[in-house]
């Protein structure tokens, strides 16, 4: 068994990496297809003669494009992202320095919306074609269809500005210094907005897949087996209903971590917390290209990571798959 | 895109249990229920986008001296801080969104039936180049990419719907060849191929009249999207300036968040119940196709 999911580890890494130089290769094409010269592009909006020289040089752009795009990709796979227009310091730096705001408001997301997401799919599936089946597939379709910047607007009119019940913004207040467990509670308040935000899209998702894959397990011959042997109902839908339909979800939560991102990205927007996706957001209104494909390339190595992650899960749930 | 959708064609596939009838009755929303309200939900920012010029006299792009004004007898809407009449640019503003997402799942629905029918009826080597190249387009996070290359290449209405729907397709191109998997084995399609019939002819004449169903199923889910991401876009302010979509009156009330409710509730509210439309008619019509599975 375990030497099984060492072999699978090695093989999904294996299409892990060349995914990633794909996504180096796009970028650096779409630098090459933006319109003007690239080192304009790499050096911002009035750089000297001498820095696009410089640029120029350390780009290797007065190389053949072939040579051009092995320094980028070399650079790239070293962890060396160019260094942004607007702050002045490397690009990896700065990423490093937002993305646990980012990792701790997605990983949150995840957690309460794998949990309500798993059980309102589980009871959808139960009982399914019920008034409470339909209930839930009607909410989780309006989750999913409010776009999630609106939400989060309205979320503030609602709970910050009319109600004022919490902070409308930041990751802590500025106003006071609170240490240890205040410091935890603060920022935890500050969360709670941004992260119904994103969980209520989430949820919805996973309740939705959960539920059918839900029913097709139930309809499996083990499963009628498992009620005449006379199993309560809570174990067969725990025991042997919900592994089989973990498969799916777990599935469908990997695939949707690059719509997460983009969901932070315009969450930490609106609620002002200084993530990868105000990162984003920053490099985008500077024109701050390095800045911008560095967080990109980051962020696609981030869910093919996350995939691959999802992948073993899977494998792990389900041996069959895989082998 | 995000909401795929998956539907359990199968009847009678749960032995527990018997559920009182009446919970059977009305319990589920059958599948013509949700389709008509679907429909019914995105006839209404249809309708107000085409009729925008009989429904207000206002210019959405008039400046006005009545600046944030709440909703009212004069504006509807209220305005925003230009004096601008919200309700105009709602109108307005759903016409660029709708023209979008229409165009760019024109555009998504076009290449993935092309290129699903190609690996589906070919199989093969060419599957199998053609299914690698459509997991990698999945994998790798759309919106960001779209993001990037707006940022890049520069905005524009044409050049946004390109992007999208350029994006968009992997979706669309699954469904085809699993149901190009299924009808390459129909009899009417070995007897045609019997006949001598070149592919082309195979695949015009007898395949996609069969596929039409999913690639509406598949164009109202991907409408959704286009809508969605555009207003991801412009919302970054990414969008053009030139044409205000909701998705760029959402970015404009941002700003005045806390004076003005207006600004953001109505567009956005415009914004979710046309997604929920079509979500919704893209459901029923998969359900009634009885579709076990359909995703973006």
């Amino acid at each position: 068994m375990r030497g099984h999911l060492g072999l699978l580890v090695l093989r999904r890494l294996a299409l892990g990496v060349p995914l990633v130089l794909i996504v180096v290769v796009l970028t650096f094409t779409l630098i090459r297809l933006a319109p003007g010269d690239p080192a304009l592009m790499l050096a911002g909006d009035s750089p000297t003669p001498e820095f696009l020289a410089q640029i120029r040089a350390e780009y290797g752009l007065d190389q053949p494009i072939p040579v051009q795009l092995l320094t980028y990709l070399n650079k790239a796979l070293h962890g060396d992202l160019g260094r942004s227009i607007f702050f002045g310091r490397p690009v990896s730096e700065l990423i490093l320095q937002s993305f646990p705001v980012t990792l701790l408001l997605t990983s949150v997301v995840m957690v309460f919306a794998s949990l309500i997401g798993i059980l309102l799919g589980v009871v959808a599936g139960d009982r399914r074609d019920s008034a409470t089946d339909t209930t839930i597939g009607v909410a989780s379709l309006i989750g999913f269809s409010i776009p999630t910047f609106w939400l989060g607007q309205m979320l503030v009119l609602l709970f910050a500005v009319s109600l004022d019940w919490l902070p409308a913004g930041g990751l802590s207040s500025s106003r006071n210094d609170y240490v240890g467990f205040d410091h935890v509670l603060d920022v935890a308040r500050h969360l709670v907005l941004p992260v119904t935000t994103l969980t209520l899209f989430e949820l919805a998702m996973i309740a939705r897949f959960t539920r059918t894959a839900m029913i097709e397990a139930l309809g499996k011959d083990y499963v009628t087996v498992a009620f005449a042997k006379g199993a309560s109902r809570t174990r067969v839908l725990f025991r042997h209903g919900l592994p089989n339909a973990m498969v799916t979800t777990v599935t469908v939560i990997g695939l949707e971590f690059g719509v997460l991102l983009a969901g932070a990205v315009v969450t930490e927007i609106i609620f002002g917390l200084p993530g990868l996706g105000r990162l984003f957001f920053d490099a985008i209104l500077r024109r701050d290209f390095p800045l911008l494909t560095g967080c990109f390339i980051f962020a696609s190595t981030a869910v093919i990571l996350v995939n691959i992650a999802t992948d073993l899960v899977v494998a792990w749930l389900d041996p069959r798959v895989g082998r | 895109m995000p909401a795929d959708t998956v539907i359990n064609g199968k009847r009678n596939a749960d032995p527990i249990a018997v559920r009182p009838a009446l919970a059977r009755r009305f319990g589920k929303m059958p599948a013509n229920l949700s389709l008509s309200i679907g429909i019914a939900l995105v006839a209404i920012p249809c309708l107000a986008a085409i009729l925008a010029p009989l429904l207000t006299g206002s210019d959405p792009l008039a400046l006005g001296a009545d600046i944030l004004r709440p909703p009212g007898a004069a504006h509807p809407m209220g305005t925003d801080d230009l004096g601008r009449d919200v309700f105009a640019r709602v109108l307005y503003g759903g016409r660029i969104s709708l023209m979008v997402g229409l165009f760019s799942a024109l555009i998504a629905v076009s290449v993935g039936t092309l290129i699903g029918t190609i690996a589906g009826y070919f199989g093969g080597r060419t599957d199998e180049v053609l299914m690698r190249v459509t997991e990698i387009f999945q994998i790798v996070p759309r919106f960001l990419l779209a993001i990037v290359v707006v940022a890049l290449l520069g905005g524009g209405q044409l050049k946004i719907i390109l992007i999208i729907g350029l994006l968009s397709w992997p979706g669309t191109a699954r469904i085809i060849r699993s149901q190009l998997l299924v009808l390459r084995g129909e009899e009417f399609v070995l007897a045609a191929t019997m006949s001598g019939a070149s592919p082309a002819r195979i695949i015009t004449r007898h395949i996609l009249p069969n596929v039409v169903p999913f690639m509406i199923v598949s164009g109202s889910l991907q409408t959704a999207a286009g809508v969605l991401v555009e207003s991801y876009l412009s919302f970054l302010g990414l969008g053009d300036p030139s044409h205000p979509s909701w998705g760029l009156l959402l970015q404009q009330a941002q700003l005045y968040l806390q004076q003005a409710w207006w600004m953001s509730a109505f567009p956005g509210l415009s914004l979710s119940i046309t997604i929920l439309g079509l979500n919704l008619t893209g459901d029923g019509l998969a359900s009634r196709l009885g579709a076990r599975s359909v995703s973006r």
